[in-house]
């Protein structure tokens, strides 16, 4: 069998950059200082439910008002984790499983008080019509729930007028579609259609799949996401002004 | 059709497999024969959108596909050919729409044999449509829509039966998203045998009265989605040590296609496939640097150290400077083909091979493990408990995490060193009773995947 050296025939460019820094150090740099707060973000970037739950209590117990600790201790805690998953220091599942206690930890505080949190913004996800395939969903929910957004997931196979229902019942900052199959993904131009013919003028941030920034670009809502994870970034610039213009400026890179 | 587990391999060692030979060739359609001594591509497309509106307009855009492969197959003189057609969900929800492309496809075949003599075969997968909206429905009204597409479309033309099958799909989506080996050891090993073992004996079944190929599966729906969000090097969603964890446990899973009837090809886009072959002896189909049209990975050229049938996974049809994409692809595959059959012909097929498979070799933990010499080992892992479909794919990942933790010359980040400890640590602490291990993940997973129905895999 012949084996061959693999200079200059290939680069493993992730071992050659890799950070020297470990996980646990660099979060270990981004906690908050705050003794009540402190082990809910150690606890969130952990993945431990039970643990953030304790903290919770702790912190309810010396007085801490439950609903503000969902921005003081548990958003702190998850930006610490979605930090260190752009710096590319963590990988998905960890940000998934942090995203997972927080949850919890937003349930239980909510649970222990008669008020209402104050979220970033909302936004809808769907799945296109008659595509069952939905993990680029759950993963693109998941990362705008970790953000501080609150998302109205639709599932899957979403029919076109479910979609604008959502839209004109919710109110959302924008809407993200995912689709696999370069067949299901003439949906978001359906449902384009019907959000224009209303009067709506939110973006449509789309990716998935055979789904491209070619495509994308022919509706005039449409928004090209490479990446699960430019969809709170783009939420982020919603708020911050951004028009669909703005976001096509910044998002299509092709 | 009854259920046989593979105990044994069909090679005695590794280096005994090479390209363009199977121990057990299989012949189809129009005086073809697969792994008897040469390769053959095998072109694969899809309908640009607009073309799924009607029936009229689906069968009209494969049949310039087909003429168009075809037509450039003899402008260049090559001498065999097979096309895949992977249904789009209206080929399969409606049985006679498949039917009619296959027919139209097969007729141009037909006159392109007749008139040059070109070997060639039209293998039809059909979607794996069983399901609702909100949950997988594995068995039922679906699967009966299913087993009519697969008796109109070998009715009507095509040659080798294929399917991407999704069993177990709904919890492997939760556990690779969570690191959870476990998880997919459950979903890919275990719910996906159970759902093939059903499927593939039907498949075979119809297969036998209609006279045709029942050819393979892939674990595309659970292996590749973690090859794909694993993503290139330096992208950060799941360590490539885990994708290629997964795609170890689906070797056993897609072997029980050939266990419930099918003789090969296996399906492209099962990486796996080389362990396949490695136990069953039946020829597969393969894809890599000429899949780049669908997406990438990081073993192109190694993955067709020991292909059968050579693939560009799917192409969306329309023009490029060259031609249509399927002639652009297909000359493409078929050149390396020509390359792999000089090869062959010459007895230079093990330099080849050779060549290919180092040239990967230590780009990437999954190009590691899927080296023919260490994809044979994970193949002896699974035969040694072939009857266990748990503990056979428990094998598989345990084999696999010995592999890496035992790997000369790869360099692996951290990170992947990290994910590869933690599964063997993990897959240590895991039961040896296929009984107890299936009960606690029922007991689980029933809890934490609310989509998960266990009366799907008759549980």
């Amino acid at each position: 069998m012949l084996i061959v050296d693999k200079e200059g025939i290939l680069i493993r460019y992730n071992v050659k950059m890799e950070k020297s820094m470990t996980p646990e150090e660099a979060a270990a740099e981004l906690y908050p200082k705050e003794e009540l707060y402190k082990p809910i973000a150690e606890a969130i970037f952990e993945g431990e439910e039970d643990d953030v739950i304790e903290g919770l209590e702790a912190a309810i117990a010396a007085g801490k008002d439950p609903i503000a600790l969902i921005d003081d201790a548990l958003m702190v805690g998850m930006k610490v984790v979605t930090d260190l998953y752009d710096q590319g220091v963590i990988f998905l599942p960890n940000v998934m499983m942090s995203a997972d206690a927080m949850l919890d930890g937003i349930e239980f505080c909510k649970s222990q008080s008669t008020e209402t949190p104050v979220q970033k913004g909302k936004v809808v996800c769907m799945v296109a019509e008659g595509d069952v395939h939905d993990i680029g969903k759950s993963i693109v929910a998941a990362l705008l729930r970790a953000n501080g957004y609150e998302v109205i997931d639709l599932g899957r196979d979403v029919p076109s007028a479910e979609a604008l229902a959502a839209v004109k019942e919710h109110e959302p900052l924008m809407m993200t579609g995912t689709a696999l199959m370069t067949t299901t993904m003439y949906a978001f131009k359906e449902v384009n259609d019907l959000l224009v013919e209303s009067g709506i003028t939110m973006p449509f941030a789309c990716g998935g799949g055979a789904v491209n920034q070619d495509f994308v670009s022919t509706y005039s809502l449409g928004v090209y996401g490479e990446e699960a994870a430019d969809a709170p970034k783009m939420a982020d610039a919603i708020l911050a002004g951004a028009d669909i213009a703005a976001l096509r400026a910044k998002f299509h890179n092709h | 059709m009854a259920i046989k587990r593979f105990t044994s391999m069909a090679y005695s060692e590794a280096d005994e497999m090479v390209f363009g030979n199977a121990k057990l060739p299989v012949k189809a359609g129009l005086d073809l024969e697969i792994g008897a001594g040469y390769t053959t591509a095998e072109v694969n497309y899809a309908p640009r959108p607009e073309a799924g509106e009607s029936m009229e307009k689906l069968v009209n855009e494969y049949q310039r596909i087909t003429k168009d492969i075809m037509a450039r197959m003899v402008q260049v003189g090559f001498p065999s050919v097979v096309l895949e057609t992977e249904h789009v969900q209206q080929m399969t929800n409606n049985p006679s729409w498949g039917a009619a492309v296959a027919h139209a496809q097969k007729t141009i075949m037909e006159e392109y044999h007749e008139e040059y003599g070109i070997k060639c075969a039209l293998r039809h997968t059909p979607g794996d449509i069983r399901e609702h909206k909100e949950f997988m429905q594995l068995r039922g009204d679906k699967m009966a829509v299913v087993m009519e597409s697969f008796e109109q479309i070998a009715e009507s033309g095509a040659d080798l039966l294929s399917i991407e099958s999704m069993g177990g799909k709904e919890i492997f989506d939760y556990a690779v998203l969570r690191n959870d080996v476990p998880g997919m050891l459950y979903a890919i090993g275990c719910l996906g045998t159970m759902d093939m073992d059903y499927l593939w004996q039907e498949i075979s079944s119809v297969a036998q009265k209609k006279g045709v190929v029942s050819a393979g599966d892939t674990d595309c729906a659970q292996a590749n989605t973690a090859m794909f969000i694993a993503g290139g090097l330096l992208d950060k969603n799941l360590a490539h040590t885990l994708a290629i964890l997964a795609r170890a446990i689906s070797a056993p899973r897609s072997l029980a296609a050939y266990e419930a009837g099918a003789v090969g090809p296996g399906k492209d886009c099962g990486y796996e496939n080389i362990i396949v072959k490695a136990i069953s002896g039946m020829p597969m189909s393969f894809e890599g640097k000429t899949s780049t049209c669908a997406h990438s990975d990081v073993m192109g050229n190694l993955i067709m150290q020991c292909c059968d049938l050579w693939s560009n996974e799917s192409v969306e049809y329309h023009g490029e400077f060259g031609g249509t994409t399927v002639q652009c692809w297909s000359e493409s595959l078929n050149y390396d083909c020509a390359l792999m059959n000089t090869a062959l012909k010459s007895g230079n097929e093990k330099i080849l091979r050779d060549l290919l498979m180092a040239s990967d070799r230590f780009r990437d933990p999954q190009s590691y493990v899927l080296a023919y010499d260490n994809a044979y080992a994970v193949g002896e892992a699974i035969v040694k408990d072939g009857e266990d479909i748990f503990l056979r794919a428990k094998n598989a990942a345990i084999a696999c995490c010995d592999t890496l933790n035992n790997a000369d010359g790869l360099e692996m980040t951290k990170f992947e060193l990290g994910a590869l400890a933690k599964a063997t640590a993990e897959l240590d602490a895991i039961t040896s009773e296929s009984e107890t291990f299936m009960s606690e993940c029922m007991e689980r997973f029933s809890k934490e995947v609310p989509v998960f129905k266990p009366e799907n895999y008759a549980l």
